[in-house]
């Protein structure tokens, strides 16, 4: 192994001294629980089991006094761990995970239970959301007090503490160990010592990792407060959807109102004067009646432009993969489709998908100033996915109101997904993903 | 001429019926589902069908597909597609098998008796009769490297004119040219699409068909 350069033990050294100081702080905020437990544990069984030590009563009489003393000592530590838990285990877990954060970049969000506001009722008393009191200050005083102990996080933090007292601290103590009993022993056996020493350094580097599996289980959020997430999630794509859906019914009734309804008016105006006509100018009358021929006829049209908004018919009579085709076919850049979809999926679905690829198409010649476009359609477990690509300039992004989050609200009401990837300069490559099932 | 008309509105149906009887045409069958649709045209082999895209029972495609069926067995059996929409992707179906002999309209064109027995009368005499809706849309491509891009623009109207299914005649009169120069534009595009001597109809189905694989090769 010739030629080994300086760099190597270098940063050897730079790991092991990184590495000692992390394995401090790991073991620094993890041994609380076991620094409190263990004297607790140790004096309690000492004048536990001094009690029955002497006696001399029956075999069974006896070992039923030291069940009865090892419960009261289990007992003992358990209390001292419940006192010192509800003031410690939230700063102590909001270490570690800062730790986690700087070390191995695992963000792990936590929320932990805001005091709720008190209110004056009409009797004069506070009401803090669980009882009566006196003055605001003590309704503030005791709810916060309540939010702050009676808090899923603060006991899921808790469960960490007693977890990484039994698996962090060991395995984060050992190069510390190594290092201090290998110079304790350095004196009387230097050999075993500087062994010891070694074995010490040479963990350093790694000891203090122990923290990303254990801290990636039991430092994120508690259940509840995933679920309260998920809640918001949900009820903001069902705000979106009834804003949706409104708009859409407005957008309708205006189509119908403003089009269809007015040239029947003017239909109905028409044929009315040309039968008031008919007998004195029928030459007139011919023209109006001509002229409700075209109203009739744009009427039509304009339905058929309001119907293919509401619900395509190709969409209808072929499904997503023609009616994508179709798409394309009228599409203003050249357009390719692929499809890889063996079956109709669910008709919500389909028509989600539809209108979302709809709107990528149209981006992709309206902003995006593309020459061609390609449309891929798949279907691989259980997941409906549409990639539109193309050779424009790029620089997609859904930001608030544009058609791109009309998209990603469209597949977010599926459950589904939207993923961009469209650099400044191009190209761009845009996923919807909604999960279903075919038909 | 004997025909067949399919279509479900009761209404419509029998509008159209009195329609061609008025132009003195014989309708041997008017069924309002799919499947009946298919019966009567292979079981009658009509000079002209007159069928709806959107059919009971599923009121999918099923028209389109007895049409697609029927012509499969009787290649080149006359038919006028009707619907409510057109798409070019329905057109290029139609006329993918090459043997002319196919319309597809809007409904609306019934609105114009005349108009609309033309149209029937062209089909049954084995050209094409394309709703301008359609054509404007194949039109409204961007322009590309495709055979079509050598047209010029006058030979690209007098094609767009032919793929409706108009006799030079009629183009003329359309394009306010006289009917010599129209079969010289004719000629000229016939050469650039490559399409050699052959029978005129066939030809321009031919060019029609052209005109719609250059989409193709792009969609």
């Amino acid at each position: 192994m010739g030629g080994v350069s300086w760099g190597g033990p270098v940063r050897w050294a730079a790991a092991v001294g990184v590495g000692l100081w992390r394995s401090a702080v790991l073991v620094a905020s993890t041994c609380l629980l076991a620094v409190v437990a263990v004297p607790v544990g140790w004096a309690g069984s000492a004048l536990a089991y001094s009690w029955s030590a002497g006696t001399t009563a029956a075999l069974p009489l006896r070992a039923l006094a030291v069940f009865g003393e090892t419960l009261l000592v289990a007992l003992w530590v358990g209390v001292a761990v419940w006192t010192v838990h509800p003031f410690t285990s939230r700063p102590l877990a909001g270490a570690a995970r800062r730790c986690a954060a700087r070390w191995l970049g695992l963000e792990l969000a936590v929320e932990y239970r805001r005091a709720r506001p008190v209110t004056r009722m009409a009797t004069g008393f506070w009401w803090d959301g669980q009882e009566y009191h006196r003055s605001e200050r003590e309704a503030r005083r005791r709810a916060a007090v309540h939010a702050r102990f009676h808090d899923p996080q603060l006991h899921g933090d808790g469960v960490w503490m007693l977890a990484a007292a039994v698996t962090v601290l060991p395995v984060a103590a050992l190069p510390l160990l190594g290092l201090g009993f290998g110079a304790a022993l350095l004196p009387g056996r230097p050999a075993a010592g500087a062994a010891l020493v070694l074995a010490g350094l040479a963990a350093a580097p790694f000891a203090w990792r122990v923290l990303g599996p254990v801290g990636r289980r039991l430092l994120g959020p508690v259940a509840s407060t995933r679920l309260g997430w998920r809640v918001a999630e949900l009820e903001g794509i069902r705000a979106d959807l009834t804003q949706t859906q409104a708009a859409e019914l407005e957008r309708i009734e205006r189509g119908l109102h403003d089009g269809a309804q007015a040239r029947l008016v003017a239909l109905g105006m028409s044929v009315g004067a040309a039968e008031h006509l008919v007998d004195r100018d029928p030459e007139a009358a011919k023209r109006l009646l001509a002229e409700a021929r075209a109203t009739s006829a744009g009427a039509l049209a304009e339905l058929r432009a309001l119907v293919r908004g509401i619900n395509p018919p190709v969409l209808v009579e072929r499904g997503l993969v023609d009616a994508v085709r179709a798409l394309a076919l009228d599409a203003a850049v050249e357009t390719e489709v692929v499809s890889e979809v063996p079956s109709r999926p669910e008709r919500p679905v389909e028509a989600a998908l539809y209108f979302s690829v709809a709107e990528l198409l149209a981006n992709a010649a309206k902003h995006a100033h593309a020459h061609l476009v390609r449309i891929e359609l798949s279907y691989a477990n259980r997941v409906l996915t549409a990639t539109v690509s193309d050779d424009g300039i790029g620089g997609a992004a859904a930001s608030a109101g544009s058609g791109l989050s009309g998209v990603e609200r469209r597949a977010a009401a599926f459950g589904g997904r939207l993923e961009i990837d469209s650099p400044a300069g191009g190209p761009t490559r845009i996923t919807v993903a909604v999960p279903c099932e075919l038909s | 001429m004997r025909i067949v008309v399919a279509e479900d509105l009761f209404l419509l149906r029998e509008g159209m019926v009195r329609l061609v009887e008025a132009y003195g045409h014989q309708v041997v069958a008017a069924v309002d589902n799919g499947p009946a649709a298919l019966e009567a045209l292979l079981a009658h082999r009509p000079d002209v069908a007159v069928v709806d895209v959107r059919l009971p029972p599923a009121f999918s495609d099923e028209g389109l597909r007895a049409a697609l069926t029927a012509r499969q067995r009787f290649p080149g059996l006359p038919v006028l597609i009707l619907s409510q929409h057109v798409e070019q992707l329905y057109a290029r179906e139609l006329l993918a098998d090459g043997h002319g002999g196919v319309g597809y309209q809007l409904k609306d064109r019934v609105l114009d008796a005349a108009q609309f027995m033309d149209a029937v009368q062209r089909v049954a005499d084995g050209g094409t009769a394309l709703d301008p809706t359609v054509v404007a849309k194949l039109l409204g491509r961007p322009a590309r490297a495709d055979p079509l891009a050598a047209l010029t623009d006058r030979e690209r109207a007098v094609l767009a004119l032919m793929a409706e299914g108009l006799s030079n005649a009629a183009i003329a009169t359309r394009l306010f040219l006289s009917e010599g120069s129209v079969s010289k534009y004719t000629t000229a595009l016939f050469a650039k699409l490559g399409l050699a001597d052959d029978q005129d109809t066939n030809r321009r189905v031919r060019a029609v068909l052209a005109y719609l694989d250059a989409g193709r090769q792009e969609g």
